[in-house]
């Protein structure tokens, strides 16, 4: 069988997540289990789960900002040359910013509420350059205009005086200054409207092209994570649960997770379900041993409560499940 | 049952509603959708009599909701509830929940809704059985609202709406902040509610797929005007307004564009 396109260890990767495991510092609890997951340069990589699966936390250790009362146990992040777990505060900085930006659900406290949006640009542009406050303007207001504002308007404006859509197109624009090779989006279109959201969605494409940087989507609304990534990580209690190129996941789920997670999404149609397909149990349902979800799982069996390890099912698809066993038959009688 | 006859509403001289005519019959569901700013949840405020238009009126149960005073508008709004899209602000943090949930039986202690009737002398019984119809564990009764979920909340909201045994429920984004898998599961339910109380509804929603799924009849706001209203079963035909296109093709799988 051919090895698995998103865990091999490619030249072209950009970012590569291997064995990573975060606990807390003192009670040992584990948030997120052996980690593997890679992003190639010039692709978005979806990650979708429940909240409180460890999407975000995921980015803030790709990021280097993890709390002090969490700790890398295990494995490593590689981004680009960089071993992130590895640096100290001060090289992180020098990545932050240049090498990985971050871009936030929560755009209102992006900006400091009592500064001009531009005096916030020009700090942070004098925070990474030598620039003289001049030079500093001229740049702001080029990536204003970059994400399609007006931009001598924004420059002036306090945030309060901004919609929703131009603070996140700010914030944007602040965070792709110094052309990061990584973009970490973390729900950037939660608290936008529809077409807001699907038009930052547009730009943040658009800017991937120009930069030809990569794009690490996190999100729970799906919609978004097919229309716009080309690999997808599905997340279930701080694991990864199923992996693949996003056509082959959506079109064939295996893991009984991504499976009822598709079914159960709101999607225009043109017979819509008299009712929606619904999980067992509460979010948060974790099993402690073997598969996390086999508390809610309908297909489980004994075997889910040792270690589920990752098997492939087709040449960019794999998920930890026994089922991807079954599959595999059935594909073999079939074909 | 509720009528609304072209009501304005200006808020620092910028008009939020203009000229919005409206009518819910008994039973019926109807989705409200906009974006932001488009006025959906002005409307929604207007109907609960939380604001008075500036022009026109509302008509409920055959009453203007917004000239009652005093007992008058207090017997009428028993009629009309509210789940808001925010279950952790509106639930008391101090009070267990079943304590939230019996709370505005206590403001009506004459009304007595037909599914409590066989408890009516117990409030912990009442609530017991109000959790039963939301799907909610009796354990969960002592609990206070930091620890529940988000789903678990929501469904408190709910119970606490149908208490009283409305005829119209107004739902607010009642499931934009919860996750998907939950999403389903109180959208199942405030279906099923709907009909097993014969219940009518107006679902504010920025989010076309929910109200597809939800109602029978779509109205379309936009900066404060109805753009477009329509039969849910008339949502792909070809001469729905542009606007309209734009939200369903904005809101589809790339599959199907």
């Amino acid at each position: 069988m051919a090895e698995n396109k998103t865990t091999t260890t490619g030249e072209n990767n950009l970012l590569l997540v291997e064995n990573l495991s975060v606990t807390v510092r003192n009670s040992g609890k584990k948030l997120i289990q052996n980690l593997n997951f890679s992003i190639p340069k010039g692709e978005i990589f979806g990650l979708v789960g429940e909240s409180g699966s460890g999407k975000s936390l995921t980015a803030t250790v790709i990021l280097g900002m993890l709390s002090k009362s969490l700790e890398v146990t295990s494995g490593t992040v590689k981004l680009g040359q960089s071993e992130i777990t590895s640096l100290s505060e001060k090289e992180l900085r020098n990545i932050r910013g240049h090498d990985s930006a971050y871009l936030s659900q929560n755009y209102q406290s992006f900006f400091t509420p009592f500064i001009k949006v531009g005096k916030q640009f020009i700090e942070i542009i004098r925070c990474h350059t030598n620039m003289s406050r001049k030079e500093a303007k001229k740049v702001a207001i080029h990536w204003l205009n970059r994400v399609h504002l007006p931009a001598e308007r924004v420059f002036n404006s306090y945030p309060d005086e901004l919609s929703g859509g131009q603070l996140q197109r700010a914030s944007i624009a602040s965070a792709i200054m110094f052309r990061p090779k990584l973009i970490i989006a973390d729900e950037p279109t939660t608290a936008l409207d529809v077409l807001t959201g699907e038009r930052i969605l547009d730009l943040l494409c658009e800017l991937k092209e120009e930069l030809n940087c990569s794009i690490l989507l996190i999100s729970h609304d799906l919609r978004h994570i097919i229309n716009r990534t080309q690999t997808v990580g599905v997340m279930y209690g701080g694991q990864i649960v199923e992996i693949g190129k996003t056509s082959a996941v959506v079109a064939d789920p295996i893991h009984p997770y991504t499976n009822l997670l598709l079914q159960s999404r709101l999607k225009l149609s043109n017979q819509p379900p008299l009712e929606l397909q619904t999980m067992l149990g509460e979010p948060g349902l974790i099993a402690e041993e073997g598969c996390p979800f086999s508390k809610r799982c309908p297909s489980v069996m004994k075997s889910c409560s040792n270690l589920v390890p990752m098997n492939s099912i087709g040449t960019h698809h794999s998920a930890a499940c026994h089922l991807v066993k079954a599959e595999r038959e059935e594909r073999y009688v079939t074909h | 049952m509720l009528h609304i006859n072209s009501i304005s509403k200006t808020y620092h001289s910028k008009p939020a509603l203009s000229d919005i005519s409206l009518t819910v019959q008994p039973s019926e569901s109807i989705g409200i959708i906009g974006e932001s700013g488009s006025g959906k949840s002005t409307l929604g405020k207007i109907i609960l009599g939380l604001e008075k238009p500036d022009q026109g009126d509302v008509h409920f149960r055959g009453s203007n909701l917004h000239t009652l005073k005093g007992q008058a508008i207090k017997a009428l709004r028993r009629h009309l509830q509210i789940v808001f899209q925010d279950p952790a602000g509106s639930l008391n943090p101090k009070l267990p929940v079943w304590k939230s949930v019996v709370e505005p039986l206590e403001n009506y202690p004459d009304v007595i809704p037909s599914f409590l009737n066989e408890v009516r002398h117990d409030r912990k019984k009442m609530a017991e059985v109000l959790f039963q119809k939301v799907g909610l564990s009796p354990e969960l009764l002592e609990r206070y609202p930091h620890q529940l979920s988000g789903g678990q909340k929501q469904r408190i909201a709910v119970a606490r709406g149908i208490s009283l045994e409305p005829d119209l429920l107004v739902c607010d984004e009642p499931t934009s902040s919860l996750d998907v898998s939950v999403q389903a599961q109180v959208l199942n339910l405030l279906k099923k509610l709907q009909r097993d109380l014969n219940l009518s509804f107006l679902f504010i929603s920025h989010d076309i797929a929910a109200v597809q799924f939800m109602c029978e009849r779509i109205v379309v706001l936009k900066e404060g005007l109805v753009v477009d209203s329509f039969l849910t079963k008339d949502l792909f035909s070809q001469s729905r307004h542009p606007y309209t296109k734009l939200l369903v093709e904005m809101s589809m799988d790339q599959e199907y564009k």
